[in-house]
């Protein structure tokens, strides 16, 4: 006779059977699958590492990319309103704040009285506003040109091709204007795996704590990434002691830094002088409406440049006067000095594929790389496409008298002894047996590996040290470590660089890095390596 | 139309779908017919296939359940501090007197000002976020459990007097079903405080958000995504409307 169950019973049964059902669809992975459909995850996060940067070279001249194309900007109507840019709270500006006598169009400016066009600074430091304005256009209360810079510009493309935007103008490198801060622990970039470190995402602090980070020896997975809103957050969270490191700007990073005890600024583009670079981006239907006032604001806009070069002082009275936020003419100075403002011949270099060893074309592509890498766009766009160097070039008129952009740093006193490196970056040249002959593998080893990364801490000292395993006399190793230091700065030196940014050592077998005892660790302790000391 | 004409129920459906429809011929027209660029308004078409490239690539369902959340634990927390703080000043005069100082001005916080302090106070993980869900729903909240405590009839309060009820029978059997329902009807509306806030709580450090995930797309200007992630937020915000309703049917048998 079967007994009735009772209703708890039932429940009991139903919850077992439910039970062993869900343990069956775990065990057999249906469960993970079916979340894989229902809520997949983010896509997966590539690793970043120190190869992603330098790859690129000058592979990428579309049509009409490269310098030698002929400018011809005609056709279009002159435009019968002011240009209106949007900027923010940054002394890169100087140039054009000077050409305009302040933000607001007037007649009196010499855009106006020399170049004939009106210019209209709007300063949005919100940056998705920025973007909204822009995405409104000059012509619906938005603006013509924005701010961007070209690693952020590569990621942000996608969402603004539709308005066939082009980089026009290189207005300043930052220079001191991001910076790291770090807590005391933390002496070099290798201290920062496994730490928090807080930056605004997908934004150039981003870039550049990637930048720093590969070229250091570590990846993108080494450290906890807190990612906050904006560039300020991320010095707040630091100053508060929620994480051990930010990437943030000028003036907030430094002020974190001082104002968190044993805080210090580990790296900053001072040293990394050719990473960020700030440019103009115009709405393509206003280039092709208005070509000969973009010209113009070219041109204009890079007399500004050299009438700041000229009189400083008088630039810092202006930024003070201009942008809101700036409390001081001393801040203003200092704002000043965050940035480097190229000229004429610097920004026909920089939008030259075969110009800069660092310009505009292998920065947009290696950034491009990086961002798809790390899963934050999936379409890319050739660099060719995001830019239009013929309104640069059409301004040549202005500037008969500019020549070859000249070295930029002087390079006098060799690195301090006791100066300690912000990153070692470790390379395996390989070299014949005795030989301190460079081939063309170790030339393409260091052209990808060594001349980016000496290009783009432009400003910083470079030790170039030898090291050999311990097989072998030690004093001749010595030597022999020593001649291929030597034949790998001649080398550097070959593609522009000064003898005198570098410091050459020869280690010998006196510094391994791994057991001589095996071949592997023979292996690794054969290798050169290159220290970014900071002046 | 007369004033307050009284309309049934199948014709406020029509109505309600009417409007519906108006509404998306309007932003179809308007997009499709390109009065205005797709960058500024984007169309029914490309927000639809906003939705695909956001859940396999930004995890939207998860991002949802997360923001569900935090909401929720916000919403939640600051019933529970509300409900009865708010019946506590309903009830003592004294005590809503004491506290006014501090609770009427609440409702005037500028809770994006909040956004540094937290962080500070709270840290960087998920008790920053519900806390300032929780505070942001909270000073709307308790003013409106206040008002629902002093709404009920003195007549109740007289009769249950008259009847010989105790302080704490008078509190017990006749303020707090008596306010319930109006402190239910509270709860509904202002579960969706949260969701106008949710934005602002993950600023920062949100590996999955709605709030994160808009912010992302406007930075970025895929504007399609900022319309595909609202459209989820107000199906949410809909959907536990309608929950709220329902339980708030089922517990409050004797409003009606």
């Amino acid at each position: 006779m079967a007994r009735q169950l009772t209703p708890l019973g039932r429940v009991l049964v139903v919850l077992a059977g439910l039970a062993l059902l869900g343990y069956g669809l775990y065990k057999y992975g249906v469960l993970a699958k079916l979340s894989g459909i229902v809520a997949p995850d983010k896509k997966a996060e590539g690793t970043v590492s120190r190869d992603d940067f330098g790859q690129t070279g000058a592979g990428e001249t579309g049509p009409g990319g490269g310098a030698t194309t002929p400018a011809s900007i005609a056709g279009g109507t002159r435009l019968n309103r002011p240009i209106k840019v949007a900027i923010v709270l940054w002394g890169g500006y100087a140039g054009g704040i000077m050409a305009n006598g302040g933000m607001a169009p007037n007649n009196d400016s010499v855009f106006s009285k020399d170049y004939g066009v009106q210019v209209e600074m709007l300063q949005i430091d919100d940056f998705t506003k920025s973007r909204d304005a822009f995405r409104a256009g000059g012509d619906r209360g938005g603006v013509d040109i924005m701010w961007s810079t070209v690693d952020a510009y590569a990621l942000e493309y996608d969402g603004i091709s539709k308005l066939n935007p082009k980089a026009i103008l290189q207005y300043d490198w930052s220079r001191g204007g991001d910076a790291i801060a770090v807590d005391a622990a933390i002496k070099s970039v290798k201290d920062l795996k496994g730490r928090k470190l807080a930056c605004a995402e997908a934004t150039p602090s981003h870039y550049f704590a990637l930048y720093v980070l590969t070229q250091g020896g570590l990846t993108n997975r080494d450290v906890n990434w807190v990612f906050t809103d904006s560039a300020v957050d991320a010095a707040n969270v630091f100053k508060a002691g929620q994480v051990d490191a930010a990437v943030s700007w000028s003036p907030d990073v430094y002020v974190a830094a001082r104002e968190r005890q044993g805080g210090h600024i580990l790296a900053s583009t001072k040293e990394a002088s050719n990473l960020i670079a700030d440019i103009f981006v115009a709405r393509g239907d206003f280039l092709e409406q208005h070509p000969e006032d973009a010209r113009r604001f070219v041109a204009g806009w890079l007399k500004g440049v050299e009438m700041v070069e000229k009189n400083p002082e008088r630039a810092a009275v202006l930024l003070q006067k201009s942008l809101s936020g700036v409390n001081t003419l001393e801040d203003a100075k200092g704002m000043l000095e965050d940035v480097k403002l190229p000229n004429y011949a610097e920004n026909r270099a920089f939008f030259n594929p075969q110009g800069s060893l660092v310009n505009y074309q292998s920065i947009y592509q290696t950034a491009q790389n990086i961002w798809r890498k790390i899963g934050k766009i999936s379409r890319v766009y050739p660099g060719y496409q995001t830019v239009d160097t013929r309104f640069l070039e059409a301004a040549a008129e202005y500037f008969p008298q500019a020549q070859e952009a000249k070295a930029e740093f002087e390079f006098k006193t060799p690195p301090r002894p006791a100066a300690e490196p912000i990153l070692t970056k470790t390379v395996s040249i390989f070299f014949p047996s005795g030989s301190s002959a460079l081939d063309e593998n170790a030339k393409a080893v260091l052209e990808t590996q060594v001349v980016d990364l000496a290009a783009t801490f432009g400003s910083a000292y470079m030790r170039i040290s030898g090291n050999t395993d311990s097989v072998g006399g030690r004093d001749a190793n010595v030597r022999l470590s020593r001649a291929r230091a030597d034949a790998v700065t001649r080398f550097l030196v070959s593609k522009g660089f000064d003898r005198n940014k570098f410091e050459v050592v020869g280690n010998g077998p006196d510094r391994p890095v791994a057991t001589n005892e095996t071949d592997e660790g023979r292996a690794r302790n054969r290798r050169t390596d290159f220290e970014v000391i900071p002046r | 139309m007369n004033v307050r004409e009284a309309v049934g129920e199948r014709r406020a459906r029509a109505l309600a779908l009417a409007g519906l429809v108006t509404f998306l011929g309007i932003w179809a027209a308007l997009s499709y017919a390109d009065l205005v660029p797709s960058v500024i308004l984007p169309s029914p078409t490309e927000v639809l296939q906003a939705f695909p490239v956001l859940h396999f690539q930004e995890a939207l369902v998860r991002s949802a359940g997360w923001s569900l959340y935090r909401v929720t634990m916000g919403f939640l927390l600051s019933g529970l501090v509300a409900i009865p703080l708010g019946l506590l000043m309903g009830t003592f005069p004294a005590v809503k007197h004491f506290l006014s100082p501090l609770v009427d001005p609440l409702r005037f916080l500028p809770i994006s000002a909040l956004v540094p302090l937290f962080l500070v106070w709270f840290g960087i993980e998920e008790t920053m976020k519900i806390m300032l869900l929780f505070v942001g729903t909270l000073v709307y909240l308790l003013p409106l459990v206040v008002e629902a405590v002093e709404g009920v009839d003195d007549v109740y309060l007289q009769t249950a007097t008259t009847l010989g009820a105790t302080r704490w029978q008078l509190v017990r059997h006749v303020l707090v079903p008596g306010s319930l329902p109006a402190i239910g009807e509270a709860l509904r509306v202002m579960n969706g405080i949260g969701w106008t806030y949710v934005i602002l709580a993950e600023i920062v450090n949100a590996r999955y958000g709605l709030g994160h995930i808009i912010t992302v797309a406007g930075k970025r200007s895929h504007v399609d995504q900022i319309f595909a992630g609202v459209i989820v937020i107000l199906a949410i915000g809909v959907a536990s409307d309608v929950v709220i309703r329902i339980i708030n049917k089922q517990l409050f048998t004797w409003k009606r």
